[in-house]
């Protein structure tokens, strides 16, 4: 019987090898698509899942809530909060506090720039952190130890053996260089951790550098608890908030008084599982990056869709072929195959087809995975896919699509009457509401994609192409070490004597929040220390008032400027006599100028309140240097140069401002690539579906177009008359695929301040590149059957 | 065998009933060998689909080997309707993509016969019917005579009491027509009961009885 079945289909398949190839290549263009998303995703679920105490560890997070009632949630703490609820609270078993700064490293002569991370030293105990060499138990209780992970020790000392050899870091006194002793080599981290361990450092050393930061109120690490077996994480919240409120009582106190601060903060705790899919508290300091859970739904739903679209191929094309079958079908039930038969041999050929399909779609994904892993930044491995959990997954998106594509074509064919196939009376017409449903759906999905590739396209070029209000071309950004205004000098007159340099502006390196008195009341702005070649390195027109100046000597100690949006927010007309009050050294300073507002941060967020100020007791870690257009590299090497002569400590590091600003919307970029990527995969399974019905409904009615051809009818009117049809389902599909399109991209538009309108321009090319597509399809099959010989066509009825 | 009792069957064309079968009775006995004849659209075929269980009449009583099909589940209908029938048709209906072999064969499949026993018993069908050489050959590489014999090897290779054949040589050659004919008749001695539409006096006259329809009503 089996044999029966599988030589119907083998002989099916080789007959209509075009047919064939059409039906399996979708539906396996969808599975790998599937497959690689759920790849994907399972990765994104799995992060940091592999702690043993994951259900017991939860980072400290607070919520800093406004007088207005709105709240910023922020994961960063400071040094105190770790020992200070361990101590007060008993279900707190221990405390990790971690915190990253990039340093530079000397190992004998050379200096590397390395990715460092400080830790308590309890972290191996409390995190699950194989460790090839070394004791993880007392790898971090020297001051002076270091753990590297073997890439890291490679990087560093070559082959050579690296533990217990010593390296130099500038953690001493002033920044001096001293050793320390590696006591520990860790393996790579799992790219699934949120904690990548490269270069690991007792904690204290920063404690002690900060001078033993014990202030409720400096966040700037993330620190890690575990509690007990049974503890409830709401009952020691509400611990935590007691301990903080009685503990910290002197500090709000001072707070409110000298800043004017309102607010009120909630510290909770978050768990590790859920760390990586949040959005309210991000990450840094240590941590990867979170990601937002947005994008996997995104990518979830678009492997969704895709599956869709190749299964509704799969019905649509099994459904318009089967008609040809029916006369198989009305022979079966006559030799005496029940219907319950006929649905079991039309299902298991389905699973057939759909096994054969989920082969090759392995084979695709085995492929794809390394162009899909430049997509979507990650690093999936071919061998992820054989994990029972996803082998189990897989087995069921496999069941899924057989049943889905299987079992509407089985029953709609085992229900056909055989006193009707085998004496020619069924009327095929009119019954093809569903294909035609499903044709329509396909498009709508596939028009809904292009309308989206574009836009986000559009959003992406907007942003990247925006008038940042100060030109990045050109300019080269440079960390050094901290520097006075007089080293500062030094160094760029050394610089500007090569002609490559145009001109050269110090800044204090990072970005840097504050708040100050203006007009009585308190405000936020981003401090900026200035240096007066600051505006016409970044070609910033002032609109108001003049420059810092040397040539007026009591511009350092007190004056400043703003930008526009300062003025905006203080309600200033004019700056005649404005003054800002800085609470903590209680000076005050003239506003000299104004200068035009420039996106200072990315294009993420709006062009808040900046002040530009010039004291001395400031220092600058960054260097923006412009340069001749073409002079880049002449310019770089004559850095370098001077670079090691005055500072042969500093790691040379530079980027193009350009370059860093791009980098920015690399999340954009990514997701604009895997959008469009599975857009045109939309599109292909869809036409290559059209094209497979087209080809049927011509042969369907080559009996029909011979009569009208013997009739008199032109061939240009048969092929029209065929295509119309398929074109007016596009068309309905595009009016579904509008306003939906235009409803979600405008609720993705609303996260961007800086946002492009949809306009009916994207909506109109839509119609046309689809329509084009259809005519395509269509056309040749029309055509084909418009010119074949009617006296064939007729005769063979 | 067969007892037809006020058997109607009509279709509905808009507000009216169109019948195509009207009040007929009919009884066929074990050992006949009948021939339906009538002008075309008389309703012949229908007739010989309701002999065959293939189709419901509308009205009436029938009865199948002692059975009152019209009681019968579909299910049931089924069974007796596998074990005693077989159907041979004008346009020979083999299934394209099955060598001849797999076509006689087809019948055994819904019938849980073993692949052994199916294997003997097709080579003894295609030793009867001379064509064992042709029997990895596809359908569409027959001629039609050939292609007819094959449809008749497959409707008998089950063994079945009644042979349904509506217009078996009329796609044929008089001399390919003839020889199903004698087919039918050996058939037929050998105890098997034969029900066939023809057009043609001569093939009727290789039956037992001739049933003429006119209109839906035997005459
Ligand atoms: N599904 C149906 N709907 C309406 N009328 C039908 C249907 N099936 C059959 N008929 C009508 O029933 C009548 C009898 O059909 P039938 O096939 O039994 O005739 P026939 O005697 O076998 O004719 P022929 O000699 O041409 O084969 C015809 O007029 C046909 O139009
Ligand atoms: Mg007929």
């Amino acid at each position: 019987m089996w044999k029966n079945y599988l030589n119907i289909t083998v002989r099916n398949l080789k007959r209509h090898p075009l047919f064939s190839f059409i039906n399996i290549s979708g539906l396996s263009i969808g599975l790998a698509l599937c497959m690689l998303i759920a790849l994907y995703l399972k990765d994104e679920k799995s992060f940091d899942m592999f702690h043993s105490k994951k259900d017991r560890i939860y980072r400290i997070v607070r919520d800093d809530i406004q007088p207005d009632g709105t709240a910023t949630h922020d994961g960063n703490t400071g040094m105190k909060q770790g020992p200070a609820f361990k101590e007060a609270i008993p279900e707190i078993e221990a405390f990790v506090r971690i915190q990253s700064e990039r340093l530079p490293v000397k190992v004998g002569n050379e200096v590397f720039e390395q990715e460092g991370m400080y830790a308590d030293s309890n972290f191996f105990s409390v995190f699950d952190f194989p460790m090839k060499q070394g004791n993880p138990a007392t790898a971090l209780s020297g001051m002076y130890s270091v753990v590297l992970s073997e890439d890291v020790a490679v990087k560093l000392f070559g082959r050579k053996d690296a533990l217990n050899n010593t390296i130099e870091l500038p953690l001493g006194d002033d920044r001096a260089f001293i050793p320390f002793q590696v006591t520990g080599i860790v393996p790579h981290s799992p790219l699934n951790s949120s904690i990548d361990i490269t270069m690991l450092l007792p904690i204290q050393l920063n404690q002690r550098r900060d001078g033993g930061d014990n202030s409720w109120l400096n966040f700037f690490l993330n620190s890690f608890v575990v509690l007990n077996e049974n503890a409830d994480p709401k009952t020691v919240e509400a611990k935590m908030e007691k301990v903080y409120t009685a503990s910290a009582r002197d500090e709000i106190r001072e707070m409110r008084e000298k800043f004017d601060f309102k607010g009120e903060m909630r510290y909770g705790l978050q768990t590790l599982k859920e760390m990586h899919l949040s959005t309210k508290y991000v990450s840094g300091n240590g941590l990867k990056d979170s990601s937002k859970p947005i994008y996997g739904n995104i990518l979830g739903g678009i492997a969704i869709f895709i599956l869709l679209i190749a299964c509704i191929n799969f019905v649509n094309l099994t459904l318009a072929r089967s008609l040809k079958r029916a006369k198989e079908i009305g022979i079966r039930k006559v030799v005496g195959g029940e219907r319950r038969q006929i649905i079991i041999q039309f299902l298991g050929e389905t699973f057939l087809l759909c096994l054969i399909a989920f082969l090759l779609a392995v084979v695709l994904v085995f492929l794809a995975l390394p162009v899909f892993n430049v997509l979507s930044g990650k690093s999936l491995s071919f061998a992820y896919l054989f994990d029972i959990k996803l082998l189990l997954v897989y087995l069921g998106l496999f069941l899924l699509t057989s049943l889905l594509a299987g079992f509407y074509p089985a029953f709609v064919l085992s229900a056909f009457d055989p006193v009707k196939t085998l004496y020619n009376r069924v009327r095929y017409a009119g019954k093809n509401y569903l294909a035609h449903s499903l044709v329509v759906l396909q498009f709508a999905i596939a028009a809904f994609l292009i309308i989206s590739t574009i836009t986000i396209y559009r959003q992406f070029n907007h942003l990247t192409g925006m008038d940042l209000g100060y030109n990045d071309k050109n300019l080269i950004m440079l960390r050094t070490e901290q520097m006075k205004s007089d080293r500062l000098h030094t160094f760029k007159n050394e610089l500007l004597k090569d002609p490559s340099i145009v001109s050269i502006a110090g800044r204090q390196g990072g970005s840097w929040y504050t708040v100050a008195k203006v007009d009585g009341k308190s405000m936020d702005f981003a401090l900026e220390v200035l240096d007066t070649t600051r505006f016409e390195t970044y070609q910033i027109p002032l609109v108001k008032g003049r420059n810092l100046s040397p040539s007026f000597p009591s511009d350092s100690t007190s004056s400043v400027l703003v930008n526009e949006e300062f003025v905006r927010r203080a309600g200033w007309k004019d700056i005649n006599g404005k003054q800002v009050d800085f609470f903590y050294d209680s000076l005050k300073y003239d506003v000299v100028g104004v200068v035009r507002d420039h996106h200072y941060e990315s294009l993420a967020e709006k062009i808040g309140p900046q002040l530009f100020i010039m004291h001395p007791k400031y220092s600058y870690g960054e260097l923006a240097i412009k340069v001749k257009e073409g002079q880049g590299a002449k310019a770089i090497d004559h850095i370098r140069k001077v670079s090691k002569e005055l500072f042969p400590l500093v790691p040379f590091n530079y980027e193009y401002k350009d370059v860093t600003n791009k980098r920015q919307y690399e999340v954009e970029e990514k997701f604009q690539k895997i959008i469009s990527y599975s857009a045109i995969m939309a599109i292909f399974i869809s036409c290559i579906g059209l094209f497979g019905l087209a080809s049927l409904a011509a042969e369907k009615r080559t009996k029909e177009i011979g009569i009208r051809k013997v009739l008199g009818d032109s061939v240009l009117g048969i092929s029209s008359r065929l295509s119309i049809r398929f074109l007016q389902l596009v068309m309905i599909a595009v009016v579904i695929a509008i306003p939906a399109a235009w409803y979600a991209l405008n609720t993705w538009l609303e996260n961007y301040p800086f946002r492009i309108n949809i306009g009916a321009g994207v909506f109109v090319f839509t119609v046309f590149i689809l329509v084009l597509i259809a005519l395509l399809t269509t056309g040749y099959q029309s055509l084909k059957a418009a010119r074949a010989n009617p006296v064939k066509s007729l005769r063979s009825e | 065998m067969i007892e037809l009792k006020g058997i109607s069957k009509w279709y509905n064309t808009g507000a009216n009933k169109t019948y195509v079968l009207r009040d007929v009775d009919l009884i066929i006995r074990e050992g006949e060998f009948v021939s339906v004849m009538g002008p075309s659209g008389s309703g012949k075929s229908t007739l010989l689909n309701i002999l065959g269980m293939l189709d419901e009449p509308s009205e009436g009583y029938q009865y199948f080997m002692g059975e009152a099909v019209h009681l019968l589940k579909e299910k049931q209908k089924s069974n007796l309707y596998k074990k005693n029938v077989g159907f041979v048709f004008q346009a020979y209906h083999l299934i394209d993509e099955l060598t001849v072999f797999e076509n006689i064969e087809t019948p055994l499949l819904y019938q849980d016969v073993k692949q052994s026993e199916r294997k003997a018993m097709v080579a003894d069908m295609l030793d009867r019917f001379n064509i064992v050489g042709k029997k990895d050959l596809f359908p569409a590489q027959l001629s039609g005579g050939q292609q007819q014999l094959v449809g008749i090897a497959r409707a008998l290779i089950a063994n079945p009491k009644l042979l349904l054949a509506d217009e078996p040589t009329g796609n044929l050659n008089s001399k390919q027509g003839e020889e199903i004919m004698q087919l039918f008749r050996k058939l037929n001695d050998d105890g098997v009961t034969i029900v066939q539409v023809t057009h043609s006096e001569k093939n009727a006259a290789y039956g037992s009885r001739v049933i003429d329809l006119l209109d839906g009503t035997i005459i």
